[in-house]
């Protein structure tokens, strides 16, 4: 279970073919994983994650399911309880509040219920987030849901090697783990990278420090990190040094490395995409009040989502979200609190 | 009851009826049909126990009566193989000891769960199968092939779907029956989990009792066909109404469905006509006896299954007219039954469960913490 990186394979590769060689290992390793989902097999994926899953390993491993996501998840936690591991996919990870009480009532307390005599290990992984005009359906990030559930782990990488790592991780970590992948990341050029041609994964509850400063601390995950890190550099023209911290999964979360940094900074902004009320960024900021209180030098600002859906169009889209200037604009105001 | 018993929506295919015109009851023996009739008085002392235990004190929580239904249970579990998989829901807490009893209910090897366990788990003690983690029936058992069920009515089928899936992955034969209410088959769940099966042939047996009461509303505000069986014909598959009160009845309709199951042929819904003697739980008894006019409770209770199944081993000369008025719990309340009107066996039985309950701890409190994740260290 290292996260060695060895010798580079010869291309780069985008966070999609990350996902897509995770399922491939994993199904390959583990001739007792099931993959399911609508389109998954035939199809290949409405995102192409899946692509080519079926013909390697066959219908009775990668099942095209009715579209019916509470089936989906439920009959998840059947095949786990039959021995299995599942990869279940929700198409968009909008489309997963139709399998809400399977998830929450059935699937996440499974393990609680039987005193440890079952294991879950359940993957529900999908496509998340906003930024490309998907409007209210698909562009959601519900993540908050299932931290407030417990018994779920909460997963969000932001990077191709995170996305493979993590995900293999998932898949072996033998809990049900919520993945919440950023579909505006999946063809993004420019983070693509050279993935280890060995097989690695990366240990939950570690967050990565993606841009290191010593003025105040930007704390984020999926797409936002980006947003952070173009915040960062924004801010270093204006004479502030920025750290950017992604915490990579939410559910474990690593204090640590959050506390850390703001001893250091003395300074918070936490950014998620989704919204404010309830969002993961005030969960981060609560702990710290509670645990790091003295390191604070000006109160911690949440950017996040206005209280709203995601509306459709361009202006009104961004008009709600989290952006590099409003990132900038909250750091600016901490430091000078 | 709107059709006559037996009548099917959509035929099964029974391998006896592929040979002869045998009914799968034809091929019980005399023991068997015995066996069935202590097991139904087993079902239904449990129920009158635990009502007079919890008027004595010794017991807190909620009752759900299976009171009037226990032929449904012990029909429908008396031909699995030790094998098969059950999901019992609230109504159904005797399924739990009944599952694999057939033969020596005391040898250490059924694949069931003893009396002294469910016992535990009604007492809420740390010896329950879920270290009491969870109330009533929500309790179940990967090793003796029981699913645990949430309050989500309905909830367990897609789970069940799931695990059959898996089974014939895994090359097993098995079979699994999921007990519902008809008040559940209105949920989402009911309709995506046997859409699934239907698609994939799986080998799920979804009982519904058919108690006309869900909670408080009868059943022509949930359901818009005559029958819940008319649910299976949009699935493709065979929907079977079974007599609820008459153990054989039951045992005929669940075991052909079973068959169709084993045989590769894929899930099908059995309907139970029943009555729902009390109230939802015990705290809606009153209740239940004003929203439901006497004359259909009077009506709903009149053919006591053990009664029903009595007459028929009369019928088959399997008891003398002496024996059949050896005991009398038939057509009594809890209040009005005592020990003496169920076999011997049947009280020792259960005296041993809760014997067993009431020294059994209850669990540490920090176990409230606990087994929210599996540790991987």
């Amino acid at each position: 279970m290292s996260a060695v990186a060895n010798t580079p394979t010869t291309g780069r590769k985008n966070y999609v073919t990350a996902i897509k060689e995770a399922l491939f290992e994993e199904m390959e390793r583990n001739p007792d994983m099931i993959c399911q989902g609508e389109d998954i097999g035939i199809l290949g994926g409405a995102f192409g994650a899946t692509d080519g899953l079926l013909a390697k390993y066959g219908s009775d491993r990668v099942i095209d399911m009715p579209i019916a996501e509470a089936c989906i998840v439920g009959s998840a936690t059947g095949l786990a309880l039959g021995g299995k591991t599942v990869m279940a996919e929700m198409q968009f990870i909008d489309f997963i509040s139709c399998g809400f009480d399977q998830i929450v009532n059935m699937l996440a307390t499974y393990h609680y219920r039987t005193a440890g005599e079952v294991n879950m290990p359940v993957v529900l992984r999908g496509p998340a987030g906003a930024y490309g005009g998907g409007a209210l359906y698909h562009s959601q990030m519900n993540e908050a849901w299932f931290c407030n559930s417990p018994g779920l782990k909460v997963i969000c990488p932001s990077t191709p090697y995170d996305a493979k790592g993590l995900l293999k991780g998932a898949l072996r970590d033998g809990n049900p783990c919520l993945f919440f992948e950023i579909k505006e990341l999946y063809r993004k050029r420019e983070i693509e990278e050279l993935l280890p041609e060995d097989d690695y994964t990366i240990p939950f509850g570690k967050a990565a420090i993606r841009h290191e400063g010593t003025d105040v601390t930007l704390v984020s995950y999926g797409q936002n990190v980006y947003h952070c890190i173009q915040a960062a550099a924004e801010l270093e023209k204006l004479g502030v040094s920025a750290e950017v911290i992604d915490i990579r999964t939410l559910v474990p979360l690593d204090e640590d490395t959050i506390f850390t940094s703001i001893a250091k900074t003395n300074h918070l902004i936490v950014v998620n995409e989704a919204p404010m009320t309830c969002g993961f960024a005030g969960e981060i900021i609560a702990r710290v009040a509670e645990k790091a209180f003295e390191y604070l030098d000006a109160p911690p600002i949440r950017i996040t989502r206005l209280d709203t859906p995601v509306p459709w169009v361009k202006p009104l889209e961004l008009f709600v979200l989290p952006s590099v200037e409003k990132i900038v604009q909250a750091a600016l105001k901490s430091v000078k609190f | 009851m709107s059709r006559e018993s037996g009548t099917a929506t959509a035929e099964a295919t029974p391998i006896h009826a592929q040979v002869s015109n045998l009914r799968p009851r034809d091929l019980l023996s005399k023991e068997d049909c015995l066996e069935m009739f202590r097991q139904v008085y087993l079902a239904r002392y449990f129920d009158v126990r635990l009502i007079k235990e919890k008027k004595r004190g010794r017991l807190k929580g909620t009752l759900y009566s299976s009171h009037n239904q226990e032929a449904i249970l012990v029909g429908a579990l008396f031909g699995l193989k030790p094998t098969d998989w059950i999901s019992p829901i609230h109504r159904d807490m005797p399924a739990f000891f009944l599952k694999d009893l057939r033969g020596d209910w005391n040898r250490p090897d059924r694949i069931g769960m003893s009396i002294e366990e469910v016992c535990a788990q009604v007492w809420g003690r740390v010896d329950s199968p879920g270290r009491a983690r969870d109330n009533w029936s929500h309790i179940g058992s990967r090793s003796k092939k029981i699913i645990h069920s949430t309050s989500m009515l309905a909830g367990t089928i897609p789970v069940a779907a799931g695990l059959m899936y898996a089974d014939r992955l895994n090359g097993g034969d098995a079979v699994c029956i999921t007990f519902n209410g008809e008040g559940s088959t209105a949920q989402g769940i009911f309709h995506e989990a046997i859409n699934y099966a239907a698609v994939h042939k799986l080998p799920v047996v979804t009982v519904v009792e058919n108690n006309q009461w869900a909670y408080g509303t009868p059943f022509e505000l949930g359901c818009a066909t005559p029958d819940v069986a008319d649910r299976a014909k949009g699935f493709g598959i065979p929907g079977l109404i079974a007599d609820g009160q008459d153990v054989f009845d039951v045992y005929d309709k669940v075991m052909m469905a079973v068959e169709h199951a084993r045989s590769g042929k894929g899930p099908s819904i059995v309907e139970c006509k029943t009555f729902r003697a009390y109230g939802h739980g015990d705290h809606d008894d009153d209740r239940a006896n004003k929203y439901r006019p006497q004359e259909e409770i009077i009506a709903g209770r009149a053919r006591d299954p053990i009664g029903v199944c009595r007459q028929t081993l009369l019928d088959l000369g399997y008891i003398s007219a002496a024996e059949a008025t050896t005991y009398h719990a038939e057509g009594k309340n809890a209040s009005e039954a005592t020990n003496e009107d169920f076999p011997p066996e049947v009280v020792d039985y259960l005296n041993a469960g809760i014997e067993f309950a009431l020294q059994s701890p209850l669990p540490a409190a920090e176990e409230g913490a606990m087994w929210v994740f599996k540790e991987n260290n």
